[in-house]
């Protein structure tokens, strides 16, 4: 007696703890029944203990708790593993409504009940919500900025016309005046002719900077002599020094020679740079230094311009490369300028691989230093807009360049729809030194690959709307993007699990209607009834095959090898093709690899039904396109996302590398 | 006297370059579009074609093709005028056959020095009593 009043303690006790918690808790026994609720789940759900305790999950609430992708998740996923994770599940539930609830589960060992499985559901409606209102929100916003840019670009040409007559007849008539001796006039044409440089100057700033934006700006790479470059903006700029009573010192390295780039955005960075340090420096020495380094084992070129002028504090400078910024608005009325100089200057030298930084303080004059791959990289990364925009960060002017050395290459480009995957692989791959850039669905993914091919790309198979496969076979049908590799990451737990590579879909058999009917339904037929091709060589199976399929409203051919299939689609082109692998005559890998190599044959998806785990070999023979496929297990993130980074290492270069055929050169002094 | 085949669309710049470069010492002719433009040169021979790039009818791309596929203007050196300097303007220009290129708005010390690199003889006298 005294045992069992111990044990109803005990029981008692921990039916307590379970109540405590705020989250909806279900216990079921291993027959999928509830042995106990906590009170979260009564109050949630709005039902009670007695049409709860000893009922199949599925009868709950009547029936409520039916739900397709549970199902799957109970009876496929849960007996050959022992737990899940942050299982999304969106349904309508008849008291509270459509709710999109986070399932995770454990199995416990529960003494004389045997094994016990837990169910916790978190209620994740809310933040979804929100989720996709933020998601919903930073799409209008991204949209507004590319039709401001573009606004901007289609202004600033538009501008230009008249501008060009100002500027071409008032130089007329500084020319006639000049010729005719006409004193008085040529002062203030000449005003009218700088005021409309000016004007010219700035819109073309504005333009460089709203092409940016919008992603329109292009490198036009070249070979050119950098110590000739410079001296050419000296020379440029050499009547303004004169005008503010400064002096201007080149010291160029002798080992300077020739650099790979684009010649004029080098050319008008170094300039902004010049004419920034010229307007703010009166009777006092710009020096421009310039030589070759190496870091990383690649070579770079360093430009500095230093002045003797009033200099910055550290909050100008963290503002001083923003766009439309300038180090504190009165400067604005003492020195004018758009403030656009030094943000586009930045933004230069970041398309070209490389960066601009500063070193100042207020009263001690500025170090401006430009470090640029002295052979900069056919697909330099372009940041779309807003990627640039971190603030400068200011290193001591001498000897870190070590540490201030750009990273080159691509970036990681993570397609995952949910959220927490999404940012936890960005966390690690930005740790891992990677540039990464997230897309919450298959389109964005596309979309981003397109506008700046990354080096290699982290896809989830399991995404609504676009699903991985899809992404996929688009990704490898883009002549620009074919040759990144992929890393396909599943939410299945078992690495073993019958994957068909580089089919359109996968099952398992025995067939579960539903989840074919899910399968199905996402090869939507335009004009039903379709033609479906079920090559199986088991007779009941067929049959049975062609009830689901009837039902669903294709219209179904059989086959019962791969040469009878191929016979069939002669006949009439399947738009879906189901498939059994283990056939006489001609199995399903020949009879796929057919297809695959047939030009008209080659697009039409093919669902995989598998009775067996496959051998890593014969996924191989089915992939066609995958490199890589890996566990998407919950417990294991840490595991997965190493495993990421090794197969990234192989093809993601962290630094530029120097090109073949550029000679090594030594490091400047 | 050499003779310089402005062809350009914009009423304005053609008013101002064929102006300027009078005083220089130009003859110069005008055409408002590509196909007058190479009716112009076919029918003149001028020493030099000055060939705005957007043009109408015919864009400038497409006039200096025709241009330079033709025996009779193929030997007359094309300076292309673009509007603004876009990355790879320059090898389109050369591409389609032009000779050099510039871009606007017009520098005209600079247009000269290129107009006279092509030209290969000295400068022109000034016209006398220029308008």
């Amino acid at each position: 007696m005294r045992t069992r009043g111990r044990a109803k303690d005990l029981e008692t006790y921990a039916q307590d703890i379970v109540n405590t918690v705020r989250e909806p808790l279900l216990m079921l026994d291993e027959a999928l029944r509830v042995r106990s609720a906590n009170r979260a789940f009564y109050q949630t759900f709005q039902v009670s203990p007695a049409e709860t305790e000893d009922r199949l999950i599925y009868e709950l609430g009547n029936g409520q708790w039916d739900i397709p992708d549970l199902r799957t998740l109970l009876e496929d996923i849960v007996p050959r593993s022992s737990a899940f994770n942050d299982f999304e599940l969106e349904h309508d539930f008849p008291a509270i409504g459509r709710r999109v609830m986070l399932l995770n589960a454990r199995k416990l060992k529960a003494g004389r009940h045997g094994e016990l499985l837990v169910l916790a559901m978190e209620d994740v409606t809310e933040r979804r919500h929100a989720e996709e209102e933020a998601a919903r929100a930073r799409r209008a916003s991204d949209a507004a900025n590319r039709t401001k840019s573009l606004f901007l670009a289609n202004m600033s040409h538009e501008l230009r016309t008249p501008l060009n007559a100002i500027l071409g007849y008032s130089e007329m008539l500084q020319e006639e005046a000049a010729e005719r001796e006409l004193d008085g006039f040529s002062a203030d044409l000449e005003r009218i002719h700088a005021a409309g440089r000016h004007l010219l100057a700035l819109i073309n700033d504005i333009l460089d900077l709203s092409k940016i934006e919008a992603g329109k700006m292009e490198l036009f790479l070249e070979r050119f002599d950098v110590g000739e470059l410079i001296a050419d903006v000296a020379a440029t700029i050499r009547p303004l020094v004169e005008k503010n009573d400064d002096t201007l010192l080149l010291e160029l390295a002798p080992e300077l020679g020739e650099m790979r780039a684009d010649q004029i955005k080098v050319r008008q960075a170094l300039f902004n740079l010049l004419s920034n340090a010229v307007k703010f420096t009166h009777g006092g020495t710009i020096t421009v230094t310039a030589g070759r380094r190496v870091m990383d084992g690649a070579e770079w070129i360093v430009l500095r311009v230093a002045d003797t002028g009033i200099g910055l504090s550290a909050e100008q400078i963290v503002k001083l490369f923003q766009d439309f910024t300038q180090a504190d608005a009165s400067t604005t009325r003492r020195f004018g300028g758009t403030g656009l100089g030094l943000a586009l200057t930045r933004r230069f030298c970041q398309m070209m691989g490389g960066d601009v930084t500063l070193n100042s303080a207020a009263g001690e004059g500025s170090v401006f230093t430009i470090t640029l791959p002295a052979s900069v990289a056919d697909r330099a990364p372009e940041g779309p807009a807003g990627a640039a925009d971190a603030p400068a960060l200011p290193y001591p002017a001498d000897g870190a360049e070590g540490e201030a050395s750009p990273r080159g290459g691509g970036y990681v480009l993570v397609i995952d729809d949910d959220p927490a995957q999404r940012e936890l692989m960005q966390r690690f791959l930005r740790k891992e030194g990677f540039q990464v850039r997230a897309a919450g669905g298959g389109r964005e993914g596309l979309r981003l690959a397109r506008q700046a091919p990354p080096v290699a790309i982290t896809l989830d198979v399991m995404m609504p709307g676009m699903d991985g496969w899809s992404v996929l076979t688009e990704l490898k049908a883009d002549a620009a993007l074919r040759e990144i590799p992929v890393i396909m990451l599943t939410m299945v737990d078992d690495p073993e699990r019958g994957f068909a590579l580089g089919a359109a879909d996968y099952a398992t058999k025995p067939v579960n209607r539903l989840r074919l009917s899910k399968i199905l339904r996402k090869h939507t037929c335009p004009d039903p009834p379709c033609p479906v091709l079920v090559v199986e060589d088991d007779p009941a199976t067929r049959a049975m095959t062609r009830n689901i399929l009837e039902k669903e409203g294709w219209r179904v051919s059989e086959a019962e090898n791969g040469r009878v299939a191929l016979e069939c689609m002669e006949r009439e082109r399947p738009r879906l093709i189901l498939l059994d692998l283990m056939m006489p005559e001609m199995d399903g890998f020949e009879f796929a690899d057919r297809v695959r190599r047939h030009p008209e044959w080659r697009s039409i998806p093919i669902v995989v039904v598998t009775a067996r785990d496959l051998s890593s070999e014969e996924r191989q023979r089915l992939s066609g396109y995958v490199e890589t496929i890996l566990q998407k297990a919950g417990d294991s993130h840490e595991a997965l996302l190493r495993q990421v980074s090794e197969r990234l290492s192989d093809w993601a270069p962290r630094a530029p590398t120097p090109r073949p055929g550029d000679e090594a050169r030594p490091p400047a002094a | 006297m050499r003779t310089i085949l402005l062809v350009e669309d914009n009423e304005m710049n053609r008013d101002m370059l064929s102006r300027r470069l009078e005083r220089k010492g130009y003859r110069v002719l005008l055409a408002v579009d590509g196909p007058g433009g190479v009716e112009m040169a076919g029918a003149h021979a001028p020493d030099l074609v000055l060939m705005d790039m957007s043009l109408p009818v015919l864009d400038g791309w497409e006039a200096t093709r025709r241009l330079k596929a033709a025996p009779a203007t193929r030997h007359i050196p094309v300076i292309a005028l673009t509007a603004h300097a876009m990355a790879g303007d320059r090898e389109r220009a050369l591409e389609a056959g032009c000779d050099d290129y510039d871009t606007k708005p017009i520098e005209l010390p600079r247009l000269l020095q290129k107009i006279e690199a092509l030209l290969g003889g000295a400068a022109p006298r000034p016209a006398e009593g220029s308008p």
